[in-house]
């Protein structure tokens, strides 16, 4: 117990021989900085020496005969990259099976349009279609409703079609590898990926269900080389994505908020590169957003999820909005003086860019910018910001960011409203593939279209 | 004791030596969880170090500790599980720094899991009453396989969000339209779900359990989702009697 200046008295845990320090506020960060230098990284690297590389197992698997590996192969022209405790990951940046995200697809249309946008200026080829289910792990996170046998059953049933889909445009199984949206998909699937690999029984439990299906190769589980998240090949393209850019982004401070399933969930499997803050952060994301010459602030609460919850987020939006405003946008006004917060998921960008407003509530008005990385891309690269970029979704102010930019949002946005006008009085739509290639089976499904579908021209958007 | 509140009805009194519920029912409560086949792997000892608590988002605004949840599995105190699965396992944001974080490898965030598949299998009040808010989700994930859909983002159910939900103002069938991308010119889903994939999703939650859980928690959601997956079902029979013809 330790007497305090105005007489009361405190519980400080130590002895009496202990006096404060008083340094100011620039020699107490300069005495404690190493070690926020060091906790960073190696606080997840701990643990190597306990963390198995299930893709070993899955080898072993092939081998004994127990399950097929859906390959990347030279055609996916696969660029490597190196993970946490420095394992290489495979990553295809070509013949792409888009599995979505519900969250982007259903509220942030523009961040899967702003991949496709860009996969087009590459002449990426890819296949975007009808015949997928969501991951169903944010309604699990949220619910607990679902389990690990139908998690693992909807995992698998979603890659097998992600292997035959090149079928109904007269390809072989495996020509289009699957890309997956979002980061809770990727986190939980690659997390029923190592119970799969581990453990007979689920193996067993879910064969008899892929089966019934008609989901199994030759009578076994297929199971892909790795799992992919976009932010990856986002990542290795980032140099031939900058080579594209024709908007000066050097002026804006970006603040990164990377998200909890990606980099979190299964941390062995995550890409750090040591060109992008000396490896000690996640690079997907910081990595694109540094090659376009904006500048990366760092800030205190980096580390931080954004409150998004799963069931929180629509039931609990108290925790939600308050942990969000607190925690990340107010540091990232506040302390990062920030023009943007870009994000990798669609819960976080939803959670940060919906829940702004609110805190005026509180007296205070936070308006940060919340974009995807692939968005804040296109962007710069040209794209349309309503058109493509599809901004209007965004209850965060990105017109102050387009202003700082140089865009003239205002005539882009006469542009889309007339756009509108034309499409609500039949006129022609521009699209990015050929709608008649979204269906690869069941009602609607022409395969003399299909095929021929291929041919489509982008429209100049 | 008289029971006056509801966390009373639901855990009994706490100064009582009436136990909450017969011996036997904690211990099946906790076999379930333990047996799970996750159990192991997310626990594997903890010396109460609170990592996870300094890390955890939930901590900061709910009594809740996912060091706390850790002890009591690794304690096995069944009361004590029996009481933290009635409010504070629903406080958990799922965001797994915990599980990043633990020196010893633990993911309280996946022990929690388990335990709320385990609150949804023993018909706990405490898991219908929080879910009940969540069903419209449960209803969109379960019948398309889609868990958010366009129409559900307006400002009725999302008032705190403020005014800039869309940006340009026009019919939100007219906005989906003018996405670039074939599939996601819907309404109620967020992307055109194949027919022939929703039945597919529907044997899978057949198959694991989950029309069980979805039953125990919520019967009269179970039956409009049971319709919706008949008449499918009859299109999907349909459509292959008419590829036979």
């Amino acid at each position: 117990m330790q007497p305090t200046n105005n007489g009361t008295e405190r519980f400080t845990g130590h002895g009496s021989e202990w006096r404060d320090s008083n340094l100011n506020s620039g020699d107490a960060q300069m005495a404690t900085a190493w070690v926020e230098q060091r906790i960073d990284k190696r606080s997840m690297l701990t643990n190597k020496d306990r963390v198995q590389d299930v893709r070993e197992i899955m080898w072993q698997l092939e081998k004994e005969g127990e399950i097929i590996v859906h390959r990347i192969n030279d055609e996916h022209d696969p660029v490597m990259a190196k993970t946490l405790y420095g394992w290489d990951k495979k990553i295809p940046t070509n013949q792409l099976w888009h599995h979505k995200s519900c969250g982007q697809c259903g509220n942030i249309p523009g961040y899967p349009a702003s991949l496709l946008w860009m996969m087009n200026q590459f002449g990426t080829k890819y296949l975007d279609e009808t015949d997928q289910t969501s991951c169903t792990a944010w309604n699990y996170h949220g619910s607990g409703i679902g389990n690990v046998e139908s998690l693992a059953a909807v995992m698998l049933r979603n890659f097998h079609q992600a292997y035959v889909s090149a079928k109904a445009e007269g390809k072989p199984e495996g020509y289009y590898y699957p890309l997956v949206h979002c980061g809770t998909s990727f986190g939980n699937y690659k997390e029923v990926r190592g119970y799969l690999l581990t453990s007979a029984t689920l193996r067993e439990r879910v064969k008899t269900i892929l089966g019934k299906l008609g989901r199994l190769v030759d009578g076994k589980l297929l199971i892909p080389e790795e799992i992919v998240h976009y932010s990856e090949w986002v990542h290795v393209m980032r140099r031939k994505i900058a080579e594209r850019q024709i908007i000066d982004a050097s002026q804006i401070r970006a603040t990164i908020h990377n998200a909890c399933h990606v980099y979190k969930m299964i941390p062995q499997d995550v890409i750090y590169d040591d060109e992008v803050l000396e490896g000690d952060r996640v690079a997907v994301s910081t990595g694109i957003i540094q090659s376009l010459g904006a500048q990366i602030i760092d800030y205190s609460t980096w580390y931080d999820c954004c409150g998004f919850g799963f069931r929180h987020i629509i039931s609990e939006r108290e925790f939600t909005r308050s942990f969000a405003i607190d925690r990340k946008l107010k540091i990232a006004v506040e302390e990062a003086n920030a023009d943007m917060m870009i994000g990798h998921d669609t819960g976080c960008i939803t959670t940060l860019d919906k829940n702004q407003w609110i805190a005026k509530a509180d007296g205070n008005n936070y308006e940060m910018p919340i974009l995807a990385d692939i968005q804040f891309a296109a962007l710069v690269c040209g794209a349309h910001p309503y058109k493509i970029v599809q901004s209007h979704w965004h209850a965060s102010p990105v017109e102050k960011l387009y202003d700082k930019l140089k865009i003239d949002w205002r005539a882009k946005k006469t542009e889309f409203e007339d756009y509108l006008k034309q499409i609500e009085a039949g006129g022609t739509r521009e699209m990015l593939y050929d709608p008649r290639r979204a269906i690869t089976g069941g009602p609607g499904y022409n395969k003399t279209q299909a095929l021929a579908a291929e041919a489509f021209v982008p429209t100049a958007i | 004791m008289h029971h006056s509140s509801r966390v009373q009805k639901q855990i009994g009194d706490p100064v009582s030596d009436t136990p909450i519920l017969p011996r036997a029912k904690l211990q099946e409560i906790f076999d379930d969880i333990q047996n799970d086949m996750r159990f192991d792997h997310e626990l594997n000892g903890c010396l109460n170090c609170g990592i996870c608590t300094a890390t955890c988002p939930a901590a900061h605004y709910y009594d809740f500790s996912p060091r706390e949840i850790v002890q009591l599995l690794w304690t096995e105190n069944l009361e004590a599980i029996y009481d933290a699965m009635q409010e504070k396992i629903w406080a958990c944001a799922q965001c797994m720094t915990c599980a990043a974080r633990c020196p010893f490898g633990n993911s309280p965030g996946g022990l929690i899991m388990i335990m709320r598949e385990a609150a949804i299998k023993h018909n706990m009040e405490s898991a219908k009453n929080v879910l009940r808010p969540f069903s419209r989700v449960m209803l969109k994930l379960i019948s398309t396989g889609n868990q958010l859909s366009p129409d559900m983002i307006n400002p009725d159910h999302f008032a705190d969000w403020g005014p800039n939900i869309s940006k340009v103002h026009a019919p939100l069938a007219l906005l989906r339209k003018a996405i670039p991308m074939a599939t996601l010119n819907t309404v109620k889903t967020a992307w055109e779900v194949n027919l022939k994939t929703s039945v597919e999703l529907y044997t899978i939650w057949a198959e694991t359990g989950v029309l069980n859980q979805l039953e125990t928690i919520d019967e009269n959601l179970f039956d409009v989702i049971s319709d919706i997956m008949d008449e499918k079902r009859d299109d999907w029979s349909d459509f292959l009697d008419d590829q036979d013809d």
